[in-house]
């Protein structure tokens, strides 16, 4: 019995090592990769697969939906429904506005997140993984295909990575700085997670965005539809400016390294930081020369299209290229535009002008009106203006800036005239009784750029309007604000710039005349961005920065000018208002239309006469309405809270905060759920 | 590999396994040499059955020889040169063997009993077969007799409570014609997060889907569930195999069967629509209930009223909206609409032939089997016809060799119309709404507002999937109980679907000769086309030897056993047809709507196994495996993978103080076993490998006004990515007393499943990307299974019973949720927990409300909802805080909430009782869930749901609503089941109240069966005839809501929208020649 065991077991061994030779020797079947999808490994080895990795990320949404890289007439969540677009970031601004405005202008409403927000690193991911990937093998010389074509897809992924870093940048100020693809462990990420200070992380992005330079060129496959050269200058002179306006204006205070009550000052980390220039002030000089040599290159290089002043009704009249730059469907003839998006009517459409086409419940607002030049270059208010008020929307329109003209829509204008046997108008009396997401406008002021005239385009899903995304005026305003800044004169250069803008405008060219008619008391009341730390600026700055927000009329530049202006600090119960309603225009509206001061408020449409002639798109009801009593701002909201998961997630032992190695941005608690400290 | 490696392989593992077992062979197999030389002779005789009717057909042989032959049509044989030596075996089918001596007897005379559980009933293990008295591992039995005349569509809905421990549940849209019912064995395997917990199905021996089985050809299924029984399957079986063995001929004369059944079938626990005038005034209650407003103004429910009432025209049923169109948001008309859509009856049959038989040299067994089923859908047909044939041929070449080959092909084809898609479960009941008419007043179906047309005219889905499965084996015997098999099995699944979509166009009012695109159209005219084709391609070659010494016996069993699958598919979709009557993808026209889609993928595994079994009468026995495992999932240096089980036994019964008691229990064993598998089956096929996304054409971002390929950042996929491992633990008892008439067994287990592949631990985000998914996770499930069978007659009258009863529950034990959110799993707790509030009732009154609202000073029900008032539902403040909330809604703090349920189905049970009286016999079987918690939600159960009114319905149940108004149309209701309705969902928070007992037996089946009396037959030169009419889900005892069915309770789409299961009645017959 014994015996047989044993003889039992010994075979079981001898069987069992011959098994395991067998098994090496299958090993070779059992070596499969995947048989229908392609490895890391494989790929991004050729000029194509550039091409298809990066123009990807263009408009890629993945769940971080609000940073699309490139934003266009998709929405802030990637979607194109609604009409959202990037034309509508003016909203919630001085600019424009809808019904409501954004927690923002009510301290204390915004809160700190649970989980989420912008503290995310997918798009940095994709950029790392790319770079980490391609430029070591294009240097070894394993890339396939032109090299021409090779260098500017490279040149595009140190672009997107510089634009997911500026988009973190205006949202946090200290971020970390990531350039590698990061392994799936706790404690390197935790320290990756360590945020540098804001103009470390400016300097990574000029970085980026020379890289960028050097790899690409003007002329890519596919045209101006694809990232350019020019347009990652124009990047550069942007981020540029916007970090050297920021730490100027912010200087001093929490919002900036070293600044009186910085937060990262109490980590290890970024204790006793030194600036790479020497100091806060040499920072400024570094950003404003950045911006300026960048800007110039753009300038220089680029003319601005003309401007016929024609606003036309019919398709026998002249094309306006100024207009027609933003409402066509190919706008690659125009010199100005250095890139935009495309759509076809097959493959891809959106919905923009179907909104905008009768006013999608948003419009200009009335500081807004009043901020724009008469066409002689004097303010309204100027003694001699010759401005014809406001009794009437296109009264606003009189003798004024042609960029007013042209961009906003009053009643009886043409909407549309192609493909249309009876052009359609704007309403005589503009629907400023409704809250309708579609069919009304909040103030009567109606937004104008990108409108097509064209009636198809107007149809749901059809609108194949292309949209600009980097334009070389911008550089012409940078270069003019960061070449003041730096020097306190204007410059032969901006002084040029200046008058082309102005030209084109079908303004007067000369803008020491509208220097010298400034009252900064006035302008004051109707343009946040006449303060910077709540004081009046001096009206030749001012001056600059009314040309930027007139330029960009409908472009949604206006709230990161204003955080880097620092031109928020003097709100204090601010009423937007939209047109003149209860004036001489009120017998335009049938019976009925315009009601308010109602026991039940529900039924009002608009806001009583009582409280302005002018219609105040947050003052219709009282109840359930946070904007009611104006808004306000603190000096937190320059900068977003940082979720409270990720203090959790890199504290030592996952839920003592005070362990993490980041920390909150100034002014904001560590606790979900809870607003502005103070609030 | 390439296949000459592969060859390589297999020949090196026979030769390096056959030496070793040879040599043991030879030395211990001496005895059965030295035969004495006798005088040899002629016996004859006669075989009768129990009654005295002689058999026709019966196989006698010579034991351990070629030398047989079959009786003739009386029962009488003769064989020739029979030494007195010899043993004589008769064997038929239905009846016990019956050996006899030789002797020096000229003529027999030998009654064959039929057969029943008897100490020699044999169970089909993992490469071979086993004594049932003699196992020791888990293994659940079913048998052909227990699936007889059951009218299901395949073999699983058969198998439903039949083997405690094999759970079969409803899935997906419920009933629908090709419908699949989902199999586990003992429970909940893994989380699924990336692996499947699914048991391994093999039809003879190789891998396959047992719904496309032809049923009747079914002989046993033997469920493997505890480590040590499946263990030998390796890395594919962790979680349980179902082995099922099909017939095969026997020796002996030609049988041919041929049977059928005729079924009829009726949608079961259909729920019942409102009328017209009880929906606009329960739909209007639920939003002047919500916002002050009426739904429906006071003319429009006249109009409803009215036609209800039968004032206005039958086709006065819409009016004329300023559009032109038909007003069709307030039409006015009383349809049924779940009766429009279901018809009450359909119908289907089977018919099954076989021919079987052989002689010593050459046995065969051949059948076909045809059955076709219609469904209920009245607008727009559905079909499944299922059409199988089997043969297989068993040839004893030489004493020492036998070939097997069999192959089996299997079809189905399944048409419907192509929008019945999982779309439609979302929109047929909330589109339902009884006002709603079948055809406008001109006559066109309203197809804005109804399906019929869009089914009708549609378009067609229509899905042919072949199978081909061919064995072939070479059994070689060098020696007595030594055995070297080879075998080869290949199976080629081809798959097609087609289908293609139609728009459908509702008439204009003003002009009814006009057309515009119905809301419930497909937006496209599309042609698509699916192909797949998968090869499964398995060697196996194994060799087993026996060797009893006095009371000792040893098996052992060595093998290799190595499987490749790879699949590949091609699809192809086009717009716009040249003419709507040919939906053919070559008569397509649209230029730049199309979509090419082809993949290829593949697997393969290889593994080493051995078995020794040791048996000390019967008394004592012992069972080790071991198994060596490779997968192509794994990487190089985390591929191979060893898992070894046991297991014991100790039959009691056979010890010698058991003494006189061994009258009464002939088997009283105990059992155990432990083992460890390893889990190969992860979702991802190459789940180490990172892949680039790659998209054609598909860019938002168009270049050159196209757009552009794409390409994505590939995920990261953890480092450290291996097996998961199955340790399953297994104590029983098996029991056979009072002469076999009684049998039991019961088994428990506990099986773990470690390092379970689950989502990985949140890390902080500047990783990214997406956590890898990793083995992080671990769950515990436990449980017993039951077996109770009783078998006697009392004369003429046979009658038997048998009770099953399994449970199972799934507790994890390592999840990576810190916080023990309840919104994931949280570690410690048995999975299905349904955490919800205490409900006190439901307000009569608004005073009664506020009452019980000042009792929560701190914030009241405000976290649940507001504005409450009569009618709502007033929950428990079971913390006292002041306020009803969820707090943290954490495990450590879930405010008042509490659990109040799980939804694991518990107590799975199975009941069946026969009864036979001189031909006539009664089947009776129940199946049932004794314990199972379901918290429903949606429209199904709420009818109007917070999801708003276009997303609620109207059922008669729903009706029972509290209602205040003395004056309501449909009457005051204070004492209601359900709360005041609302389009929104603050009283249908999970609370106590509603919590339904899902719990169910259901009357599965019931036949009565009448066989012929031989006697009779024997003019018709038949060998047996039966008749029988067998219903199916005659009756279900459940107390659950009546607007759903126990069995899909928890399925479907919208809270419980599911095709509905059927009730059949059926009639048949079963003739042998």
């Amino acid at each position: 019995m014994k015996t047989f065991n044993i003889k039992t077991v010994g075979k079981e061994i001898l069987t069992a090592i011959s098994f395991l030779i067998l098994a090496s020797g299958c090993n070779d079947a059992l070596e499969l990769a995947p048989q229908s999808a392609v490895s890391p490994e494989k790929y991004l080895t050729d000029e194509s697969h550039l091409a298809a990795y990066t123009v990807n990320y263009y408009s890629y949404s993945n769940s971080n939906k609000n940073t699309i890289l490139l934003r266009s007439f998709d929405g802030p969540d990637g979607s194109n429904s609604g009409g959202e677009s990037l034309y509508y970031d003016d909203i919630a601004t001085d600019n424009a506005t809808t019904r409501g405005s954004n927690n923002r202008f009510v301290p204390g409403l915004w809160t700190v997140g649970a989980t989420g927000g912008d503290w995310n690193f997918k798009n940095i991911y994709a950029m790392n993984f790319y770079l980490n990937t391609v430029v070591p093998r294009f240097k070894a010389g394993g890339v396939t295909g032109n090299s021409t074509n090779i260098k500017h897809y490279i040149g595009e992924g140190y672009f997107l990575r510089a634009m997911d870093y500026f988009y973190r940048l205006r949202k946090y100020g200290d971020f970390p700085i990531i350039k590698e693809v990061l392994p799936d462990d706790q404690t390197i990420l935790a320290e990756a997670s360590k945020r540098r200070p804001r103009n470390e992380v400016a300097r990574f992005i000029l970085a980026d965005l020379d890289s960028a330079i050097l790899y690409m060129n003007d002329a890519p496959p596919g045209g101006k539809v694809r990232l350019t050269k020019k347009a990652a200058l124009l990047v550069k002179s942007r981020v540029a400016l916007f970090e050297a306006s920021w730490e100027k204006y912010h200087a001093g205070t929490a919002n900036v390294p070293n600044g009186t009550g910085w937060p990262g000052a109490a980590m290890d980390y970024n204790k006793n930081y030194q600036f790479p220039s020497g100091s806060a002030a040499n920072e400024i000089n570094y950003f404003l020369d950045q911006a300026i040599s960048a800007s110039a290159q753009v300038a220089d290089a680029v003319d601005l299209v003309p401007n016929n002043g024609v606003i036309r009704t019919a398709s026998s009249q002249a094309v306006n290229q100024y207009y027609d730059m933003f409402a066509t469907t190919n706008p690659n003839s125009y010199a100005e535009v250095l890139m935009y998006r495309a759509y076809d009517i097959t493959y891809q459409t959106h919905s923009y002008n179907h909104y905008a086409y009768w006013g999608g419940g948003k419009g200009y607002t009335r500081q807004y009106a009043d901020n724009f030049l008469m066409a002689n270059g004097l303010p309204i208010y100027a003694p001699a203006s010759g401005y014809a008020g406001d009794n009437y929307i296109q009264d606003t329109k009189v003798n004024r800036d042609g960029r007013w003209r042209l961009f906003m829509k009053a009643p009886q204008e043409i909407k549309a005239f192609m493909n249309i046997t009876t052009p359609e108008k704007f309403e005589t009396a503009p629907v400023i009784y409704s809250s309708d997401g579609k069919y009304s406008t909040s103030t009567g002021y109606i937004l104008g750029k990108g409108l097509a005239l064209d009636y198809n385009m107007q149809l749901l899903g059809k609108d194949v309007t292309a949209f600009i995304v980097f334009r070389a005026a911008e550089a012409y305003l940078n270069y003019i604000e960061a070449s003041y800044l730096k020097t306190g004169t204007i410059d032969a250069k901006a002084d040029g710039y200046w008058k082309k803008l102005r030209t084109r405008a079908g303004v007067d060219p000369d803008y020491t005349k509208t220097i010298a008619a400034t009252d900064m008391n006035k302008e004051g009341l109707v343009d946040w961005g006449a303060y910077s730390k709540g004081q009046l600026v001096d009206a030749t700055l001012y001056n600059i920065r009314r040309e930027r927000r007139s330029e960009f009329i409908g472009e949604g530049f206006r709230y990161n000018d204003l955080l880097r202006w620092r031109a928020m600090d003097q709100l204090n119960g601010f009423q937007i208002e939209g047109c003149k309603v209860w004036g001489p225009m009120k017998a335009d509206f049938a019976a009925g239309k315009l009601v308010s001061d109602q026991t039940d408020e529900k039924k009002n449409t608009v806001s009583s006469q009582s409280l302005s002639l002018y219609m105040r798109p947050y003052q219709v009801v009282q109840s359930n309405n946070n904007f009611y009593n104006g808004l306000k701002f603190c000096n937190a909201h320059y900068l977003e809270p940082i979720a409270v998961q990720h203090f959790l997630i890199t504290a030592t032992d996952g839920k003592t905060i005070s362990t993490s190695t980041i920390y909150q941005n100034p002014g904001w608690p560590t606790e979900a759920g809870k607003g502005a400290i103070g609030f | 590999m390439n296949v000459k490696k592969k060859f390589l392989c297999l020949l090196a593992l026979s030769v390096c396994t056959m030496p070793t077992l040879w040599a043991n062979g030879m030395s211990s197999t001496s005895s059965s040499a030295a035969v004495q030389q006798e005088k040899k002779g002629t016996v004859t005789g006669k075989v009768v059955d129990k009654s005295g009717e002689s058999l026709i057909g019966v196989s006698v042989k010579v034991k351990g020889t070629t030398l047989g032959t079959i009786t003739d049509v009386n029962g009488n044989f003769s064989l020739t040169n029979v030494a007195p030596s010899d043993v004589l075996v008769f064997s038929y089918v239905g009846m016990s063997n019956m050996e006899v001596r030789a002797e020096n007897r000229a003529s027999f005379a030998v009654t064959l009993e039929n057969s029943s559980v008897n100490m020699d009933e044999v169970v089909v293990v993992g490469f071979a077969v086993q004594k049932k008295v003699n196992l020791t591992g888990s293994v659940g039995v079913a048998t052909a007799k227990d699936l007889e005349a059951r009218p299901v569509a395949n073999a699983v809905q058969a198998l439903q409570g039949l083997v405690p421990g094999l759970n079969i549940t409803t899935s997906g849209n419920g009933g629908e014609l090709n419908s699949k019912k989902t199999i586990n064995v003992r429970g909940v395997g893994t989380i699924g997060a990336g692996s499947k917990g699914d048991p391994l199905i093999l039809i003879d021996g190789m891998e396959g889907d047992i719904n496309t089985v032809n049923p009747q050809d079914i002989e046993s299924i033997s469920v493997l569930k505890d480590a040590a029984a499946s263990s030998i399957y390796g890395s594919r079986a962790p979680f349980g195999v179902v082995l099922v063995t099909t017939k095969k001929g026997k020796e002996g004369r030609m049988t041919i069967n041929y049977n059928n059944n005729f079924r009829f079938n009726t949608p079961l626990m259909m729920p019942k629509m409102q009328n017209s005038w009880e929906f606009v005034n329960y739909f209007d209650d639920a939003n002047f209930n919500g916002s002050n407003a009426h739904l429906f103004t006071d003319a429009y429910k006249q109009r409803v009223k009215d036609y209800f009432d039968g004032k206005l025209n039958a086709n006065d049923v819409v009016l004329q909206a300023s559009s032109g169109k038909w007003d069709y948001d307030y039409p006015n008309a009383n349809v049924d609409w779940l009766k429009e859509y279901y018809k009450e009856w359909s119908p289907s049959q089977e018919h099954n032939i076989s021919f079987s038989g052989g002689t010593n040299k050459l046995t065969y067994y051949l059948s076909s089997n045809y059955m076709t089923e219609d469904g209920f859908m009245r607008a727009g047909t559905e079909k499944y016809n299922r059409y199988t044939t089997t043969a297989k041929i068993g040839s004893q070449l030489t004493e020492k060799v036998k070939l097997d080959y069999s192959v089996r092909f299997g079809r189905t084809d399944y048409g419907r119309p192509t929008n019945m898609s999982d779309d439609f479960y979302n929109h047929i009941l909330r589109r339902a709404r009884p006002v709603r008419p079948v055809l406008d007043p001109n006559g066109y179906y309203m197809s804005d507002i109804n399906y019929i047309q869009t089914m009708q005219d549609g378009g067609r889905q229509n899905e042919q999937n072949d199978g081909l499965s061919q064995q072939a084996k070479v059994t070689i015997s060098p020696l007595k109980d030594w055995n070297v098999i080879a075998e080869l099995n290949v199976k080629t699944d081809n798959n097609w679907t087609h289908w293609d979509q139609k728009k459908v166009f509702s008439h204009y009012a003003n002009n009814p000769e006009q057309t515009y695109l119905a809301l419930t159209s497909p937006s496209n005219e599309v042609v698509y086309e699916y192909a797949y084709r998968s090869t499964y391609l398995n060697p196996n070659v194994y060799t087993n030897y026996t060797k009893k010494v006095k009371k000792h016996t040893f098996t052992g069993l060595l093998g290799f056993q190595s499987e490749q699958f790879d699949q590949r598919n091609l699809s192809a979709q086009r717009n716009d047809m040249i003419n709507l009557d040919l939906p053919v993808l070559s008569l397509t026209t649209n230029t730049t709507s199309a979509a090419l889609v082809g993949t290829y993928d593949k697997w393969t595994t290889a593994g080493f196994f051995g078995r020794l079994n040791y048996d000390y009468d019967g008394r004592y026995l012992i069972e080790l495996n071991n198994r060596y495992d490779g997968s192509s999932r794994f990487r190089a240096d985390k591929r191979w993978i060893w898992t070894p089980s046991g297991s014991l036994g100790w039959n009691i019964a056979r010890e010698a103080f058991f003494g006189g008691l061994q009258d009464y229990i002939s088997v009283l064993k105990v059992r155990g076993s432990y083992g460890v598998l390893a889990n190969q089956n992860t979702e991802s096929w190459y789940p180490t490998y990172q892949t680039m996304g790659t998209g054609t054409a598909n860019g938002g971002w168009l270049i050159g006004g196209l757009k552009p390929n794409t390409a994505t950042a590939p995920g990261l996929v953890s480092a450290t990515l291996t097996w998961e491992k199955v340790k399953t633990t297994n104590v029983g008892v098996d029991i056979r007393a009072l002469k076999d008439r009684l049998t039991g067994s019961f088994d428990y287990f506990v099986r773990n499943t470690v390092d379970m592949v689950g989502p990985g631990v949140e890390l902080p985000s500047t990783l990214g990307t997406d956590v890898p998914k990793t083995n992080n996770c671990d769950l515990q499930t436990s449980g017993w299974e039951f077996e109770l069978g009783w078998k006697d007659n009392i004369g003429d009258f046979k009658y038997g019973a048998r009770l099953n009863i399994s449970d199972s529950r799934t507790k994890i034990t390592r999840y990576g949720n810190p916080t023990g959110s309840l919104s994931t799993y949280v570690e410690g707790q048995y999975i299905n927990n349904i955490y919800g509030y205490t409900t006190i009732g439901i307000a009569k009154t608004d005073a009664e409300m506020n009452a019980h609202l000042a009792t929560l000073a701190n914030g009241g029900q405000n976290a649940l909802g507001s504005n409450w008032a009569a009618g709502d539902i007033m929950f428990e403040d079971t913390n006292a805080d002041g306020k009803v909330n969820n707090g943290a809604n954490t495990i450590s703090d879930m405010g008042d909430m509490k659990k109040i349920g799980n939804s694991t189905p518990r107590f799975r049970t199975g009941i069946t009782l026969d009864l036979a009286y001189k031909g006539f016999d009664v089947t009776m079987f129940w199946q049932g869930v004794l314990k199972r918690d379901y918290y429903p939600t949606g429209l199904v159960f709420w009818g109007a749901t917070g999801a708003g009114q276009f997303w609620s319905t109207a059922f008669k149940d729903h009706l029972d609503y509290f209602r205040a108004d003395e004056n309501s149309a449909l009457g005051q209701n204070l004492d209601s089941y359900y709360p005041r309705p609302l389009f929104n969902g603050k009283n249908q928070t999970t609370q106590t109240r509603y919590l339904q007992d899902a719990s169910y037996m259901r009357l599965k089946n019931l036949q009565f069966g009448y066989t012929f009396r031989q006697s009779w037959l024997k003019k018709a030169k038949l060998q047996s005839v039966r008749i029988f009419v067998s219903g199916e889900n005659l009756l279900t005892i459940t107390k659950l809501s009546k607007t759903m069915d126990p069995e899909t309770a928890g399925i479907g789409a919208q809270g419980g929208t599911v095709y509905p299961l059927s009730r059949t009645y059926a009639c048949g017959l079963n003739v042998n020649f």
